[in-house]
């Protein structure tokens, strides 16, 4: 045995030593455009792991044997082959590519070219993405990925927004993607505690790129938290042999709230009190528009510093960023971070380590939202302050009024502060077997780790004169420690044609979240809450490109989930998709196609993000403070009652198992003109089973009521298509263009333990009155479709208070009466980006638009009423101003004339910069615009709400940036 | 030669790093198996773990009272029982009060909450999420309670080695889970005739549980009675460790209604052992002190202010430890409003009137003058308020009742100085009540003693008066009557649509303004003395059968 590993040694180490000899070359690259030499780039030695990569100039030293073919690659350009022949020195001139079909795109534990990528694969790179002083990493690819729709969250700061990729596949468990940050999947809940946006620990400015894994062939390699979707954000890092580079970017911004609800003014206010038996004497004689005094212009900047050097086996990036961002409502987002990225290669290259760390604080200031609300309600007619220069009041006796806007968001009556601190690194270790260059092995280290710590504080309601202040404490922790490692063999078996990809890998991860508060008031509420889970997976995929023509990729995953019981622990996840790059047959070379390719995928993915950890276990839980107790008797020898706490069982379902969602994909990837015009098509129909509902359970069935349970179907199917164009390209003027439609439709095709029809969910809840809801589930419909009475109107077109549709003519206008009508979610959504370039000059733009989808306008449906200015509980308050329209003297909840059409086009962002480029500093300056208007039918705050309900939210804003960069 | 593999020092290092590689990846493999396998680490506990503690069994009975008074874990709300519904309106006490009263001439609401309006239109239908969530709390009550049996059984008991002197203890909850489960089970019979059937031989999960018919269920609601009876208190106990607790008169006074609805519930008349069992519950020692005025009865502190001789099965509330916005808080607040509300904290000991409940010019004419009648139990305001309800959303029409405040007998405020929540007590089944329902079996001809039902009757009149001058004669006791003054006497108490059911006065005769939908008031057809089974169970369970009518 030992002659034998011997021999097996001398034999690894002697076969490179019978090469032939080899000789050093130099040369130099440039870009053919404008010669300029091209650092960066990477030259290797065809077959061989022997590399190097260009300095700063352009040079590169090789050795290399007769006939060996050197391949030089640059991301972004069109890679070049030159057969080594002895020629003294080697300079190569890349082309830049249109389409980038070579470029690398990360696929999840793995990357391919965009050429070989079979699954559903989009990449957004920094130069694509949107501009402003953008906190929130998810709004920089708003609009601009076919199938992935980002709805931005109001105006607070440091808002993010919500991300949707194929409109996400679930009921009740959840529909946000999957988030990898350089390796590492981060908690799908957030990975942070008391931020608004936990993705906001990202500083946008370190991002590369997005790349959205769309469809299951792609996804499933990530199992059973793939079903809506995976993205791949990959940060910034240093490059091999670049020299310092020094960065300093500015964005200074302002913030104003765009719009407002339309209600009463003063006059309308009091015409309609006077007129309907209100006492003059509750009214006053002010005029306030209590909305325009309560919202300030917020201000805003946002620093980074960069720096990055590469030296030949190390290179490095370091960042440091502030952001400050002021919402209107005097809310505040601070975020300090410092990013880090470090990669060092030894053993000439074999081995590769690399290391991101971010430190990042973040800190909000939160609004007191109540003041949303109130400001629509509160009495135009009184001043802000009276005489004696105390804030208005309606005062003792009307405990359920509004309190003054002003005076609940002044500081000395709310503060809500959450503090973040985050960490987040990765270390890859990336080695190449020296005996066998074909197998790597890929190791991933990560943690992010979280604490946060806050505090609140809310005065006593001053309209009751015997209520207590509120002060809580709360803290936090989240810690998600991830180790994955991968196997990877890749090789061109030149006798087949065929050059084959093959990993295999383990992964491990675990969640773990505490959570304590300490709320003092009238009761005390003291609490620790620990939640633990865990995942751990096996994966593998392989994938063959025949011919350079026909591709072929399988991939599976095992995924055990501590959240289901044994039996139903583990879940098997394939995926196997095929391409055909139709542009590489022999007969397609004279073809008025500069690209053509199609491919077709299928795959199963999973869903374990439900919420509960511990679902399948019959949990007992203690009475969470003193408040909930139960009197037994009283205590022994005094008359005070001795409370008893207590214990609750809680409903649980033993057989809770996955979601599972299979998809089907077709797609075409096409390009005219040498690809100046390229595009994609992609069809997909998606369907999930056991769906993970909170659904009814029969009564007495469970210990509760609504349970978690796998339950249902939903299919949805979509077209997506992405077309850009190059329109104008020379040396002075550049112009391209980015077109994305989306058209998509989703179903839930069951809902019920059984087969029996009939059965539907009221969701959807709404205020004006207490558990009102205005959607429902029900087979056959969307999932956001409306519940609504179907409005009688009069000769003029009014609607007739209280006279809806008979529709099973029973002569009463009962529940039975109400129909599912229209929906929240559009039919199509598009966006529409442009880039100009006049020399120094640039200007961009984007348009986002969605159609089809509809609007609950809550804010007039619960207000626009008579009632709610002359019969509140003590007071008298303001009502919406559609009232003027509908004179409904009460509330008409679900009225379907309260369903608008919110069709809507958005000019979401433009920016116009200006590039002078001095002798060693280039300096940028760029004016941006947010949200600059938005063309829609919708008559209330702002047509586009994720779920479709409009009431009191936090209204957009409208931003105006002014952008300094300076690179050293 | 100049290759770079030859060099030992690197081998060496390639050698070693790869066998770090190969190691690093078989232990990590073999660490994380079985760490899939978690469990809770806070105060939550799993199975046998939430018994260790013998306090559990007490703590996890009290559980089962509190399904009646609280609506989750937290007071006054958080951590919810219920999620179908807003957690404040979930409450058990909440919904049957407005079950038994909001449908009836007793009580009217202004709010705009869902479909609440429909029960006193009586207009319901089988989506209406009240009638739905009244069904889901009943029968969430009865799955606890089959839960404690299944976690106290002589099994369980053994295994997790409880001593003799816990398990003489167990055996009286035991009787007293069974007893709420009986409750439960009366109102679901009541209320819904034929609802789903589950005991603790029932496993938990998501089957589906079968359908009882209302005659089936009173046969089970009767034997479990009867089988309890030998295992629970003794009738009127100790309230210093009772109270808030059921014992035997509780029991006894539960047979007595089942039998005195038996007609209603089977078509079979039970009269004589409803009699039996109401006399037990006559001779168990409780009293009326005709010198606390009936107001006391509903006040803070209803627990020590003399009232409380009379209250055989209290839910006890408290203002600071027993909070939640279902239950009393609700039946304080929600009557207060107009001109009530200038006197909220200083007459009714709360923050301020939620400005829903009323009640109709039925209810006042009851009583002899109406709103200025000499009997004391006709609490009813006026200032401010219309006599008619010509618009359901304007408090201001209809009469007021401030039968609950929150303050003690000598006008001071609970404990809860917020004023959100109150310490009054809510005295499901009380005396008042038993001698009623003698006096209706009396009046039913069914036996009993027309001079005792008059000195009963006489009893609580003289209370209500302060003196003889309402008095009456045995003659006097007819059915009429009897139904007049049980809602002079309990109206509020969740006990009027039994009653009126009973009297066939709730649907198809009897009206009141806005039943039917309208204005002046209509009847409605029969079947609405049943409610409909929720269509989202009948969806659910296929082996449910809707309700006639429905």
């Amino acid at each position: 045995m030992k002659t034998f590993l011997n021999a097996v040694l001398i034999c690894l180490i002697m076969i490179p030593a019978t090469m032939l000899a080899q000789t050093q070359v130099s040369g130099t690259v440039t870009d053919q455009a404008d010669a300029m030499p091209l650092p960066g780039v990477n030259i290797l030695i065809k077959g061989t792991s022997r590399g190097a990569s260009t300095d700063f100039d352009g040079n590169f030293t090789i050795e290399v044997s007769q006939g060996e073919t050197i391949v030089v690659s640059y991301v972004g350009y069109r890679t070049q082959e030159i057969i080594y022949t002895g020629q003294a020195t080697i300079d190569v001139a890349l082309v830049e590519d249109a389409a980038q079909l070579d470029e690398v795109v990360l696929i999840g534990y793995g990357s391919t070219t965009k050429q070989d990528a079979t699954g559903v694969v989009e990449q957004v790179s920094s130069e694509e993405f949107n501009k402003g002083a953008i906190v929130a990493p998810q709004q920089l690819i708003a609009g601009k990925a076919a199938g992935v729709r980002v709805t931005p969250g109001g105006g607070a700061a440091g808002e993010g927004g919500e991300i949707r990729i194929r409109g996400g596949a679930s009921l009740s468990a959840s529909n946000a993607p999957l988030i990898v940050i350089d390796g590492l999947p981060i908690d799908q809940r957030g990975g942070a505690q008391g931020s608004r946006n936990a993705l906001n620990a990202i500083n946008p400015e370190d991002i590369k790129d997005f790349v959205v894994l769309k469809d299951a062939s792609a996804t499933a390699i990530y199992g059973s938290r793939a079903s809506n979707g995976v993205i791949l954000i990959t940060t910034k890092k240093g490059r091999a042999n670049q020299p310092l580079k020094l960065e300093y970017g500015l964005q200074v911004s302002t913030r104003r709230v765009a719009n407002t609800v339309d209600v009463l003014n003063a006059d309308q206010f009091t015409t309609i009190a006077l007129a309907n038996g209100v006492d003059p004497s509750e009214l006053g004689t002010a005029n306030t528009d209590w909305q325009d005094e309560l919202f300030t212009t917020g201000v805003g900047a946002i620093h980074n510093v960069t720096a990055s050097k590469g030296y030949e086996n190390f290179n490095f990036r370091i960042n440091f960023n502030h952001a400050s961002q002021e919402g209107p409502l005097q809310d505040l987002y601070e975020r300090n971070g410092l990013n880090t990225s470090f990669e060092h290669r030894f053993l000439d290259n074999d081995l590769k380590v690399t290391l991101i760390a971010k430190a990042v604080r973040d800190e909000f200031d939160y609004e007191n939202g109540g003041a949303l609300g109130a400001a629509t309600r509160f009495d135009p007619t009184q001043p802000i302050r009276d005489a004696s220069g105390a804030f208005t009041q309606y005062g003792a006796g009307a405990p359920l009024a509004p309190a003054n806007p002003l005076w609940s968001i002044a500081n000395e009556n709310f503060t809500s502060r959450q503090t973040i601190d985050r960490f987040i690194s990765n270390l890859n270790i990336d080695y190449r077997f020296w005996f066998l260059p074909e197998l790597k092995f890929n190791l991933n280290a990560g943690v992010d780790y979280a604490e946060n710590d806050g505090f609140r504080f809310v005065r006593a309601n001053p309209n009751n004169p015997d209520a207590f202040d509120t002060n809580e404490v709360s803290n936090g922790l989240n810690r998600n420690t991830n180790l994955d490692f991968t196997f990877n063999y890749k090789k061109e078996i030149e006798s087949l044609n065929t050059k084959v990809d093959l990993m295999v890998g383990h992964a491990f991860q675990e969640f773990y979240i505490q959570s304590f508060v300490d709320r003092q008031s009238n009761i005390t509420l003291v609490d620790t809450n620990i939640e633990r889970n865990a995942l751990e997976s096996y994966f593998a995929r392989a994938s063959f490109d025949i011919a350079d023509k026909y591709l072929i990729s399988a991939v599976i995953r095992t995924d055990g989930s501590s959240r289901f019981s044994e039996d139903n622990r583990w879940g098997t996840f394939p995926g196997v998709s095929v391409g055909w790059k139709i542009m590489n047959e022999p007969w397609m070379e004279d073809s008025f196609f500069s690209n053509l390719k199609i491919r077709g995928g299928w795959g199963v993915t999973g869903q374990q993000e439900i919420g509960p950890n511990y679902g399948f276990l019959g949990v007992y839980t203690p009475s969470r403070n003193d408040a909930a107790n139960i009197q037994f008797g009283f205590v022994p020898g005094t008359e005070d009652p001795r409370f008893i706490t207590t214990i609750r069982p809680e409903g649980f379902d033993s057989n809770i198992k996955w979601e599972e969602t299979t998809q089907y994909n077709a797609g075409i990837e096409f390009g005219f003109f040498n690809n100046r015009l390229s595009g994609t098509i992609d069809g997909y129909y998606r369907e999930t089973d056991d769906l993970l509902s909170f659904v009814p359970v029969p009564a007495g069935a469970n210990l509760t009521d609504l349970l978690l349970t796998n339950i249902g179907s939903v299919t949805s199917r979509g077209l997506e298509i992405a077309l850009n164009g190059v329109i104008v390209q020379n040396d002075d003027f550049n112009w391209d263009s980015n077109f994305n439609v989306t058209f998509q439709e989703q179903e839930i095709t069951q809902l019920s333990l059984n087969d029996a029809g009939g059965f539907q969910q009221q969701v959807g809840g709404i205020s004006g009155g207490v558990g009102n809801t205005i959607q429902l589930l029900r087979p056959g419909f969307d999932p956001t479709t409306f519940f609504v009475f179907r409005q009688v109107y009069d000769d003029n077109g009014n609607p007739i208070q209280g006279a809806y549709v008979d529709v099973n003519g029973d002569n009463q206008i009962t529940e039975a009466d109400r129909q599912p009508y229209k929906k929240a979610t559009p039919d199509a959504f598009i966006g529409f980006t442009n880039n100009f370039s006049y020399k120094n000059l640039d200007l961009n733009f984007t348009f986002r638009g969605s159609f089809g989808n509809h609007v609950y306008n809550n804010n007039a449906s619960d207000t626009g009423n008579l009632n709610s200015i002359t019969n509140q509980p003590g007071y008298i308050a303001n009502a919406h101003a559609s009232f003027l329209d509908t004179n409904f003297s009460s509330q008409e909840l679900f009225s379907d004339y309260y369903i608008e059409r919110a069709d809507f086009v958005r000019l979401d962002n433009i920016s116009l910069g200006y590039t002078i480029p001095f002798d060693k500093i280039t300096l940028r300056t760029s004016l941006t615009a947010t949200n600059v208007f938005v063309i829609t039918d919708y008559s209330g705050l702002d047509p586009e709400i994720g779920n479709g309900i409009e009431n009191s939210p936090y209204p957009r804003t409208r931003d105006i940036v002014l952008g300094l960069n300076l690179t050293f | 030669m100049k290759t770079k593999y030859l060099n030992f020092k690197a081998m060496m290092k390639r050698t070693t790093v790869f066998l770090c590689v190969a190691f690093l990846s078989l232990v990590m493999v073999q660490s994380c198996a079985d760490r899939l396998e978690l469990q809770p680490e806070d105060e939550r506990l799993v199975g046998d773990a939430a018994f260790e503690d013998p306090a559990a069994y007490e703590q996890f009975l009290a559980k089962l009272y509190a399904g009646i008074s609280l609506s989750g874990q937290e007071g006054p709300a958080g951590s919810p029982d219920l999620a179908g519904l807003d957690e404040g309106f979930s409450n058990y006490l909440r919904l049957y009060w407005k079950m038994q009263e909001l449908t009836t001439d007793e009580a009217i609401i202004g709010w705009n909450d869902g479909t609440i309006q429909d029960l006193h239109n009586q207009v319901w239908t089988s989506g209406n999420e009240f009638i739905r969530t009244m069904y889901s709390r009943i029968m969430y009550q009865v799955a606890l309670c089959n839960e404690y049996l299944r976690q106290t059984t002589d099994g369980k008991l053994d295994s997790r080695g409880v001593d003799a002197d816990l398990r003489a203890e167990i055996q009286i909850y035991r009787a007293e889970a069974r007893f709420l489960r009986a409750l439960s089970y009366w109102h679901a019979m009541d209320l819904f005739a034929n609802p789903p059937f589950v005991t603790e031989e029932d496993p938990i999960g998501a089957f589906l549980p079968p359908q009882i018919q209302r005659s089936d269920l009173f046969a089970y609601i009767e034997s479990e009675l009867l089988d309890i009876i030998g295992d629970m208190a003794q009738a009127n106990a100790d309230p210093v460790v009772y109270y808030g607790r059921a014992d035997r008169a509780a029991a006894w006074m539960l047979l007595a209604k089942l039998y005195l609805n038996a007609e209603v519930y089977t078509g079979t008349a039970r009269y004589a052992d409803a009699l039996t069992y109401v006399n037990n519950v006559i001779g168990a020692g409780y009293s009326i002190d005709t010198s606390v005025p009936y107001f006391h009865s509903f006040l803070a502190d209803n627990s020590s202010n003399g009232a409380e001789s009379e209250v055989i099965f209290t839910i006890p509330f408290d203002g600071l430890r027993t909070q939640a916005f279902g239950g009393m808080t609700f039946m304080t607040h929600a009557p207060v409003g107009g001109t009530m509300n200038d006197v909220a904290t200083s007459f009714f000991g709360i923050n301020g009137g939620w400005f829903g409940l009323r009640t109709t010019p039925t209810f006042v004419e009851l009583f002899p003058g109406e709103e200025n009648s000499d009997d004391g139990r006709a609490l009813i305001w006026t200032d401010g308020q219309n006599r008619d309800i010509m618009t359901v959303s304007m408090f201001t029409d209809g009469y007021g009742l401030f039968k609950y405040r929150n303050v003690d007998v000598e006008g001071n405020q609970g404990s809860d100085t917020s004023g959100d929540h109150t310490d009054i007590d809510f005295p499901m089944f009380r005396l008042a009540d038993a001698y009623l329902m003698y006096a209706e079996i009396v009046a039913r001809g069914a036996g009993g003693d027309a001079n005792t039902a008059a000195t009963y009757v006489n009893m609580l009149r003289e209370r209500a008066y302060g003196d003889t001058s309402g008095n009456i004669s045995a003659g006097d006791i007819t059915l009429d009557f009897v139904l007049d003054e049980r809602g002079r006497e309990l109206y509020w108490e969740a006990h009027r649509r039994t009653d009126l059911i009973r009297f066939n006065q709730f649907s198809d005769n009897g009206v009141w303004q806005w039943k039917g939908g309208v204005q002046p008031g209509t009847t409605t057809e029969s079947f609405r003395d049943i409610m409909p089974i929720p269509e989202t169970d009948l969806g659910l369970n296929t082996n449910l059968e809707q309700n006639p009518g429905y």
